[in-house]
C-alpha cells in the first residue's frame, strides 16, 4: 500500500523515511553502483531537502518494499540541475503541468518473482499507480523520468511503456540513465492497474500507514499463509533455533541479519516464507 | 517582516488583479489570493480579492506571520486542501475570525516553485458541500496550475533584475515546434513532420507557453515573434 510523505507530514514519518534511505542506499549505491552519496548507509541528496513528495510503498509486513521521489519541473529538479547532460544542452521542460519522477526503486531482496503480493511486479506497479494518481489529481498531465535501460523494459513489459523520451541515454558513472514521458492519463492508470491485478484504492490515510509500519514491527502475528511452513534444510532449522533462543531485539536482528547475508542460499519464495517463519516462532515462545 | 499589498503599486495590479479575478469568474469561486514571499527580506507580497475590511484585519493582526495557508503550503509539491490542516492555535487565530468576515475554511492553495527557489502561493475558497468541492478540485485543479504559474510569473517579472533573469530559456523543440505553429500546422502534423508523438509536442508547447508566460498558444507564438526567438510565418 501507498503513503505519500511531504513536507507537511514528514514529522510523522522519520522512521519510515529513514528505511527508505537506506532502501535507496542499497539499490542505487550497492545493487546498481549509481555515483551517489551514502552516509551512515542512507543515501539522500539535496533534492530531498527541497520538500519533494515520496511515494512510498509499505508492504503487509511494514517493510519500505519501493518508493519514487516527485518534484516540480518549474523549480530545481535533477533534469535541470543535475542530469541536464541527457538533454544534449537543450533548456529542460518547465511546465506546473509536468513533475519529475527521480530515485525510483523496488527491494529485490525481499521481493520475489512472480506477480504476487509480495513480487517486484506488483510493488512496481502499485508505486506507478500511486505515483500517477497522485499527480492527476493535483492536475498534472505528464511526469518525465530519470530512469536507467533495465527500469525502462521493466515498464515496458507492464503495460507502462513510455510514450517518449526526451535528448538522448547517458551513462552516468557505471549506468546509463535516460528521460523517459510518460502520460498521467486514466488509460495508463488502468492499463498498470489491469496488468498488476490492482483494482483497490492503493492510498493509506497518514494514521493507516504509521499503523501499518509500526504494528507489524511491534507484535508480528503468526501469519496463516506461513503458520503451516516447516522448516526443512538443515539452514532453515538452524534459523528457527537461533529465533526461538533470542532474548532481546538485537538478537532477533542479528538472526535476521544472518538470512540476509544467506539468502543466496534459497529462493525468493523461500526466503519470504523465512522471513515470517521466525517471527512467528519467535512470538509464540 | 511587512505585508505589501501589490494591488497599492499601480504599475503591477492589472495583470495580477485580472489572473485572480478570472479565477474567481471562470472557475467558480468565492475569493482567490495570490503571495510569495522574498526570499531575502521574507516580505510576503500578495493580492487578494477579500473584502477589503478582511485584508486589513489580517494584516493589521499580523496573520501573514504564521497563516497554515502560506507556510504549510510551501511544504508541498501537490495542491493543498485546507483540510489537511492541523487546527493548531495558528489555524484557528486566522480562521475563526476568518469565519466572521465570512471567509470559509473551505480553500485549497497551488504552491508554485520557481527556478530560483522561490514559492509562490495561488489560494482559493469557495462556500460549497463537500460533494460540491470534491467535484470542483477535480475539474478545475489543472487550470489552478496553469493560473498560479501565471500569477508567479506575473510578479516575479515586475522587477527589472528578475526580468533579466527570466528571459525565457525555449529548447530547440519547443522554438522548432512554435515555428511550426506560425506556419500554420496542427498539432498532429507537427508530430508527424518531426517524427514524435502528438503527445510529446503537446508536452513540449505547454512548456513553452508557460516560459513565454502565454495563456493561449497563439499568444504565445507572439511573444516569440516578439523576442526574437522564432520568424513570422
Amino acid at each position: 500500500m501507498i503513503i505519500v510523505i511531504d513536507g507537511i507530514n514528514q514529522h510523522k514519518f522519520k522512521d519510515v523515511l529513514d528505511e527508505m534511505y537506506k532502501l535507496r542506499a542499497r539499490v542505487f549505491g550497492d545493487r546498481l553502483g549509481w555515483d551517489v552519496h551514502i552516509k551512515d548507509g542512507r543515501e539522500r541528496d539535496h533534492f530531498d531537502d527541497l520538500h519533494p513528495a515520496h511515494v512510498v510503498s509499505i508492504n503487509d509486513e511494514g517493510d519500505v518494499v519501493g518508493c519514487m521521489r516527485l518534484l516540480q519541473t518549474t523549480g530545481p529538479h535533477m533534469l535541470s540541475d543535475v542530469f541536464h547532460t541527457i538533454l544534449d544542452g537543450e533548456a529542460p521542460i518547465r511546465s506546473s503541468q509536468v513533475w519529475e519522477a527521480t530515485r525510483f526503486c523496488v527491494d529485490t531482496r525481499k521481493l520475489g518473482r512472480g506477480r504476487g503480493e509480495n513480487s517486484v511486479s506488483y510493488v512496481t506497479s502499485e508505486v506507478m499507480i500511486g505515483s500517477f494518481e497522485y499527480a492527476k489529481m493535483a492536475g498534472v498531465l505528464d511526469s518525465i523520468a530519470v530512469i536507467d535501460p533495465v527500469m525502462n523494459r521493466v515498464l515496458q513489459r507492464s503495460g507502462n511503456a513510455p510514450y517518449d523520451y526526451l535528448g538522448t541515454a547517458k551513462p552516468m558513472g557505471k549506468v546509463v540513465a535516460m528521460a523517459a514521458l510518460m502520460d498521467c492519463s486514466d488509460e495508463r492508470i488502468s492499463g498498470i492497474r489491469d496488468y498488476a491485478g490492482i483494482a483497490h484504492d492503493v492510498f493509506l490515510t497518514d494514521e493507516q500507514a504509521l499503523d501499518l509500519f509500526a504494528g507489524a514491527k511491534a507484535e508480528a502475528k503468526p501469519s496463516v499463509a506461513n503458520f503451516d511452513h516447516q522448516p526443512l534444510s538443515q539452514l532453515e532449522k538452524y534459523f528457527v533455533e537461533q529465533m526461538n533462543s533470542a532474548t532481546s531485539k538485537d538478537e532477533i536482528d542479528a538472526v535476521f541479519k544472518l538470512i540476509e547475508e544467506l539468502s543466496d542460499r534459497f529462493t525468493p519464495e523461500q526466503k519470504t516464507a523465512l522471513l515470517s517463519t521466525p517471527r512467528a516462532f519467535a512470538h509464540e515462545a | 517582516m511587512k505585508l505589501i499589498d501589490l494591488a497599492a503599486l499601480d504599475h503591477e495590479e492589472k495583470s495580477t488583479a485580472d489572473i485572480i479575478n478570472s479565477v474567481c469568474e471562470e472557475l467558480g469561486f468565492d475569493y482567490a489570493s495570490y503571495a510569495t514571499m522574498n526570499p531575502v527580506k521574507g516580505d510576503v507580497q500578495g493580492y487578494a480579492n477579500y473584502p477589503d475590511e478582511w485584508k486589513i484585519h489580517y494584516g493589521s493582526h499580523g496573520y501573514h506571520h504564521f497563516d497554515p495557508t502560506i507556510y504549510q503550503s510551501v511544504l508541498s509539491i501537490a495542491p493543498v486542501d485546507w483540510g489537511r490542516f492541523n487546527h493548531d492555535e495558528k489555524f484557528n487565530a486566522v480562521f475563526r475570525d476568518a469565519h466572521d468576515f465570512g471567509i470559509t475554511s473551505r480553500g485549497l492553495t497551488v504552491p508554485v516553485r520557481g527556478p530560483f527557489g522561490e514559492c509562490g502561493l495561488l489560494s482559493v475558497t469557495r462556500n460549497c458541500s463537500d460533494d460540491e468541492w470534491e467535484k470542483l478540485k477535480r475539474h478545475v485543479m489543472g487550470d489552478l496550475q496553469m493560473a498560479a504559474v501565471q500569477a508567479h510569473d506575473t510578479v516575479m517579472q515586475s522587477g527589472v533584475l528578475a526580468k533579466a533573469l527570466y528571459l525565457p530559456a525555449l529548447s530547440t523543440r519547443e522554438k522548432e515546434i512554435l515555428q511550426w505553429v506560425a506556419e500554420g500546422k496542427s498539432q498532429q502534423d507537427i508530430g508527424d513532420i518531426l517524427s514524435i508523438s502528438h503527445r510529446t509536442v503537446e508536452v513540449h508547447m505547454r512548456s513553452g507557453r508557460e516560459k513565454l508566460g502565454a495563456l493561449t498558444t497563439p499568444q504565445a507564438i507572439g511573444r516569440a515573434i516578439g523576442l526574437g526567438l522564432i520568424a513570422p510565418g
